[in-house]
């Protein structure tokens, strides 16, 4: 039977997300209503009686003191109505919630096919409102086509009797599972077979894996498991292991660079092996901090003599294009899968994000598939219900606007934990796989979800993309996993564990396979969502919330007693063998029996054309601007910039203190509102050691040269560890690449061979800066494809790839906490001054940018001239002589003095005079205040501290330019006593906060 | 944990509540012996809730909060563990909800427990007026004739809050009621420690009264918004390094304060070690 219960808050009470509702029509359509009513509905199909739906409406759904439900549709008026539920199959958390409290109030079973589903009615009043309006409420602001349905009620549409009549969202398959031989007669039929089948394969990987199945040895091996040609099982398996998102074909593949100034050409063979695993591994060997680094799922690093930190970094940009909050939720909750399944099993202990989108108040005629506007909304809801809800602190985060992440933008998500240093007297960071040993699966069950995710991401995103790999991350489920596996690490019970992310099952059981060299899978054990999928799905698919987990099978009792008592659902699916084989069964028929070296049968490596022009030479030159006038309304203007100003609306949604380690957090300042340089977090509350974080993302840079961009993103992530109080000594990166498509195609593609060349040139920087600055990449991923193909007015579609896009997040050990330093003046009197030196570097700068400029001087970073500077500025914080510190980034030292202002509500004043400048060359007002030359603090410094910390500087480019002051409340800049800018730090204030101001 | 000492503090975990740990170790650093349980340990009777003496209901996000925050928390407890529950309260014991579990304790009906009915719903937590999750810190002004007994001495604290569905509100008698038994433990106050009239942000959440915070009428049961024990070390506080510098110039050091935060869960570890026999 169906039944449905209505819930809403009593009509007395201020519906929030109805004013919301309200508010975001009128703001982003124009659309004027008077109210909004949401009513929550709950539609079982059970077998149920009266007095239990009764019961279950009274004690689960409805609070007595501030709502209002009924059995039938509740009598609420409206102009329309709009009803909005998922589709089948789509991830309904609250469902799944209900039938936990349902079971344990009426102590009672669902059998197969009863569930419970969510949905939600939205009743608008408005005497102007039209259906069209309604229509557009429905499709552009309460759901997304891809994971929801709506119908739209006008009054005279509405029976009170049935109301909405929701039906179950229930997935019925009718399907028997199976699997099938695949023709490999020719290379064209394999291909065509790819191209039918999403398998994404590489045209030049077809001939190989034709190779091995045709080859008289592998053929009778196989014929004794019965099985001849591939099956669907297997080709599933070799994509999925050969997609570029698990292999990263782009990374080990050779480039032909050539520079067309020089004519010279080099190849490089894996850009991954020269400029990531060879510096790592160099730099391993002199810091014995490093633990692990380059296999697992993160790297590895010591916090103390007790525990090691654990840190990774993902995108999940393809998916969050399309459903954005699911795509960021299930990207969230995925990364933090990552330090769980790292060593022996790490606690979370703090995440961030970075989010890259178009501008949020575009309104040309490319139709992306998400509005940058909606799309924002939705990434910042879908990190806010992961992070939160997984009780991990998000401590830090940028976004980002530029009009190149319409085509595709990017969702950033960093994950890092804590765990022993050994388990058991065993070594944490260290685990196998031994044959004998138990394949168990915990967490989710498996579904349809998500099934080519990975394919999916290794293409641009058009018109053919599946929709159907879109999930929601369920973050309560994993907290419970995430609780649970600790236990089990704690108690020793766990050899090898791992996530199922990319690939699912494929890629988990298949890499850790690898160790044992051999495995036998059972894939009717593993729990399903609903009957009837095939065995290949049930390989592959990314349903989310899963780990794969080895124990040995004394232990199997002791697990399964823990993972009950906290209910998580975990399941034998198999076992690790030795036999050279990954063998797959289903209900003892084998669908799948390959050799576990299968990937290692020389697949060739992609190939790229890599064409550099030097920017000069592609016809950059520097602008023409003379001197402005009115530097007063230039720097409120600058502030109140899309890329500089406050975004704490969204830093606010986030728990960024939860686990009670917070030392630096997000906004800093006396009104709490400044975005900090660098977060700091005690992740051991019994230690005064804590972990400083930092991200930069300066995509800008690539316009002119992605060798600079890389260079001056990774200098300015380590100045704003820096700037905090963190350590040459122990820094660790992580790189996340996003990168518009390479592969030079004439027609398709014809800017990819320049594309390929900035790669090179990044990749070279990210060494230079790595080894300069001693910072092994502890972590890094790289998604490739960031294009898209938008839809324009006469039905054309136009290719829009985002800027050369680097994430570069880095962490410093503190080993004491109370030395750190924010970058706020403190106190009246103390000295302002200016390290690091300015020259004539606007290229690309926010600057320039304002007036529609690009330019050429690009900012370089002279590392071993800056390291000598950070030594010194690090040595001043650690002896206490540093009141503030603070970072100088994007926009410049206008920017950076207006923000140390805001932070400390004291009157500061400057004069340019004695700045610092790069070969003593003088600039303008404008270009000393909007450089952003790279390697620069302003740091303030106490009467007291001023000889000490001269004599400490001495030497390098460190000047007084003024005093903080309490005399007045003003900005006041001069250049040689001459007035530059005078302006009150409450201006600046509204200036800064007012773009995103009205968000809260 | 260790349980070296005598006051032995329960922490209940599992099913998504999240703030166990820093709210296990502020326990300890209060001088207590804390231990995190599993609901499902203490529903199975693995652990015995009788053998402590204090409760605390943490923070986090109990069934995702889907139907309503602290909702199925408390109804799953209800079930299974009512009566140890009122059992436990009417042994003169100590019970704490901190957000989540201050909203697990309205729905159980622990709190305000008018009338010394421990079942009855009259108090709600909901949606921020606000319309949005929020984290950001808050000045408190407790009253000073509040039977709680973990706000004794305290002055003006502050403590952040982390949440979505923060506003208590209930119908005017009740209000009135609580206000005149003196169950108002905390209000959101402004700078100046100033109840904030429920000016935004200083009342973050819109909620009636700038209520914060309420305790039964005996004040043994004590159930808040803020997070006391995200305040378990200086460093904690947003203002700490503006304190540092202010405590120096005073020739002060910052590293040995010891916060309101542990001081508010002191004053309960204190409460058993004065009342209770302990054993």
């Amino acid at each position: 039977m169906i039944s449905n219960i209505e819930i809403t808050l009593k009509q007395d009470l201020r519906d929030a997300e109805g004013q919301s509702l309200v508010k975001k029509a009128h703001a982003y359509f124009g659309i004027k209503m008077d109210d909004a009513r949401c009513i929550n509905i709950v539609t079982l199909e059970s077998d149920l009686g009266q007095d239990e739906l009764e019961t279950i409406r009274r004690e689960i759904f409805t609070n007595p003191v501030i709502q209002e439900s009924s059995l039938g549709p509740l009598d609420i008026d409206f102009h329309f109505c709009i009803w909005v539920g998922f589709r089948p199959g789509v991830r309904d958390n609250a469902g799944a919630t209900a039938v936990e409290a349902v079971r344990d109030l009426l102590k009672k079973d669902f059998l197969p096919g009863e569930n419970i589903y969510t949905s939600k009615r939205y009743c608008l009043t408005g005497a102007e409102l039209t259906r069209e309006d309604a229509e557009k409420i429905a499709r552009q602001i309460l759901s997304n086509g891809i994971i929801q349905q709506y119908k739209v009620f006008g009054k005279d549409q509405w029976d009170k009797k049935t109301g909405a009549d929701v039906k179950p969202a229930k997935v019925i398959l009718n399907h028997t599972p199976g699997f099938d031989f695949m023709d490999i007669d020719s290379d064209e039929i394999l291909a065509r077979i790819s191209h039918e089948r999403s398998l994404s394969l590489n045209p030049r990987d077809i001939p190989v894996i034709r190779g091995y199945f045709l080859d008289k040895k592998v053929l009778a091996e196989r014929a004794q498991m019965g099985l001849s040609k591939p099956t669907d099982v297997e080709l599933e398996y070799i994509s999925q292991s050969r997609s570029d998102h698990c292999c990263h074909n782009t990374f080990n593949g050779i480039f032909r660079y050539t520079d067309t100034e020089t004519g010279q050409t080099t190849t490089e063979d894996s850009l991954f092996k020269t400029y990531i695993k060879a510096p790592t591994l160099a730099l391993k060997e002199t810091k014995n901090w490093v633990v692990s680094v380059l296999w697992d799922n993160a790297g590895v690093g010591a916090f103390d003599d007790e525990n090691n930190y654990v840190i990774t970094g993902e995108t999940h940009n393809s998916p969050s294009n399309m459903e954005a909050y699911g795509g960021a939720i299930t990207g969230i909750v995925g990364v933090y899968r990552d330090p769980m399944g790292t060593g022996l099993g790490s606690k979370l202990f703090m995440g961030s994000f970075g989010f890259c989108v178009g501008d949020i108040n575009y309104n040309g005629p490319l139709k992306p598939p998400l509005h940058p506007r909606r799309l924002l909304d939705g990434v910042i809801e879908g990190v806010k219900d992961g992070g939160n809800k997984s009780g991990v602190p998000t401590t830090f985060g940028q976004t980002l606007f530029d009009p190149g992440y319409m085509g595709k933008s990017l969702v950033f998500v960093t994950a890092l934990g804590i765990m022993p240093k050994t388990v058991n007297g065993k070594p944490s960071h260290e685990k196998t796989t031994s044959p004998g040993e138990l394949i168990i699966m915990s967490g989710g069950r498996v579904g349809k979800d998500g099934i080519h995710g990975v394919t999916a991401s290794s293409k641009s995103y058009s018109e053919n993309t599946p929709a159907g790999h879109v999930q929601i991350g369920d973050p309560y489920t994993q907290k419970k996993m995430h609780d649970f596996l600790l236990i089990c690490r704690d108690e020793g019970l766990i050899t090898f564990i791992t996530d199922n992310g990319g690939g699912g099952l494929s890629s988990s059981v298949g890499e850790s396979a690898m160790l044992s060299n051999g495995c036998e899978v059972w894939l009717d054990k593993v729990p399903l969502k609903y009957e009837g999928m095939d065995m290949w799905e049930i390989w592959i698919s990314e349903s989310q919330e899963r780990m794969t987990i080895a124990i040995k099978p004394e232990n199997l009792d002791r697990f399964m007693a823990l993972s009950d008592l906290h209910e998580v659902e975990s399941t034998v699916i198999g076992k690790y063998t030795d036999s050279g084989k990954l063998h797959i069964k289903y209900k003892d028929k084998t669908c799948a029996y390959v050799d576990m070296d299968l990937l290692d049968k020389g697949f060739p490596a992609w190939e790229f054309e890599a064409v550099w022009t030097p920017p000069a030479s592609r016809g950059l030159t520097e602008p023409v601007i003379s001197t402005p006038t009115d530097f007063n309304s230039l720097l409120e203007q600058m502030l109140a910039r899309p890329n500089i100003c406050s975004k704490e609306w969204i830093i606010r949604q986030y728990d960024h203190e939860v686990q009670g380690g917070s030392v630096i957090k997000p906004l800093v300042g006396i009104n709490r509102n400044i975005p900090t340089d660098a977060s700091v977090t005690r992740p051991v509350l019994t230690s005064e050691s804590g972990l400083a974080f930092s991200q930069s993302i300066l995509p800008w840079y690539s316009k002119i040269d992605a060798y600079h961009m890389m260079a001056c993103t990774i200098d300015e992530a380590v100045r704003r560890l820096i700037a905090v109080g963190g350590s040459l000594d122990h820094i660790g990166g992580v790189d996340n690449f996003c990168w518009p498509d390479i592969g030079y195609d004439a027609v398709s593609n014809p800017d990819g061979k320049f594309k390929a060349a900035q790669l090179v040139r990044a990749c070279r920087a990210l060494k230079d800066a790595c080894m300069a600055y001693e910072i092994p990449l502890l972590s890094g991923k790289d998604s490739m494809y960031v294009d898209g193909h938008l839809e324009g007015a006469f039905g054309e579609r136009i290719k829009v790839s985002a800027l050369e896009t680097v994430q570069f997040s880095a962490v410093s050990l503190v080993p004491d906490v109370s030395r750190c330093v924010t970058l706020e003046p403190k106190t009246a009197g103390d000295y302002l001054y200016v390290l690091g030196s300015t020259g004539d570097e606007l290229g690309a700068s926010e600057y320039y940018e304002m007036f529609g400029k690009t330019g050429l001087n690009v900012p370089r970073v002279d590392f071993s001239k800056l390291k000598t500077l950070y030594k010194a500025l690090e040595k001043a914080i650690d002896k206490e002589l540093v009141a503030s510190c603070h970072a100088v980034g994007r926009g410049g030292l206008g920017i950076h003095l207006s923000l140390a202002a805001m932070a400390g509500g004291l009157g500061l004043d400057i004069d340019l005079a004695g700045l610092p400048l790069t070969d003593n060359l003088p600039l303008s007002s404008e270009k000393a205040l909007f450089s952003e030359s790279a390697g620069r603090f302003i740091v303030t410094v106490g009467p007291d501290k001023k000889q000490t910390f001269e004599k400490l500087c001495k030497g390098l480019p460190c000047a007084c330019l003024g005093r903080v002051t309490d005399s007045h409340d003003r900005l006041n800049i001069s250049a040689d006593g001459n007035p530059v800018a005078d302006l009150p730090v409450a201006t600046l204030d509204s200036a800064f906060n007012k773009t995103f101001g009205d968000r809260i | 944990m260790s349980g070296a000492s005598a006051v032995k503090a329960l922490i209940l975990t599992g099913f998504g509540l999240n703030c166990d740990s820093e709210t296990a170790f502020a326990f300890e650093k209060a001088g207590a012996g804390a231990h995190r349980v599993h609901i499902n340990s203490l529903i199975r009777g693995d652990v015995r809730l009788a053998d402590f003496q204090i409760l605390a209901f943490g923070g986090g996000f109990s069934w995702g909060d889907d139907h309503g925050a602290g909702v199925i928390q408390a109804l799953k407890l209800k079930n299974n563990i009512g009566k140890d529950l009122l059992d436990f309260v009417d042994d003169g014991k100590l019970v704490i909800g901190i957000c989540n579990g201050f909203q697990a304790l309205v729905n159980l009906g622990l709190l305000p427990g008018l009338d010394q009915d421990y079942t009855r719903r009259s108090v709600a937590i909901t949606y921020n007026d606000c319309g949005n999750f929020r984290d950001q810190w808050v000045r408190l002004v407790p009253d000073a004739d509040s039977p709680c007994v973990f706000t004794k001495g305290l002055g003006v604290s502050d403590y952040p809050v982390r949440h979505g569905e923060g506003k208590v509100v209930a119908d005017p008698d009740v209000l009135a009621s609580l206000i005149a038994n003196r169950q108002v433990v905390f209000r959101y106050a402004d700078a100046n420690g100033v109840p904030a009239k429920g000016a935004f942000p200083a009342n973050p959440n819109g909620a009636l009264d700038d209520i914060a915070g309420i305790c039964d009428p005996t004040g043994r049961i004590f159930g808040l918004m803020p997070h006391p024990e995200g305040y378990n070390h200086f460093g904690n506080h947003p203002d700490w390094p503006r304190q540092k510098a202010c405590a120096k110039r005073q020739g002060k050091s910052l590293e040995q304060t010891i916060t309101t935060g542990i001081r508010l869960f002191e004053n309960g570890v204190n409460y058993i070690q004065r009342s209770v026999s302990i054993g």
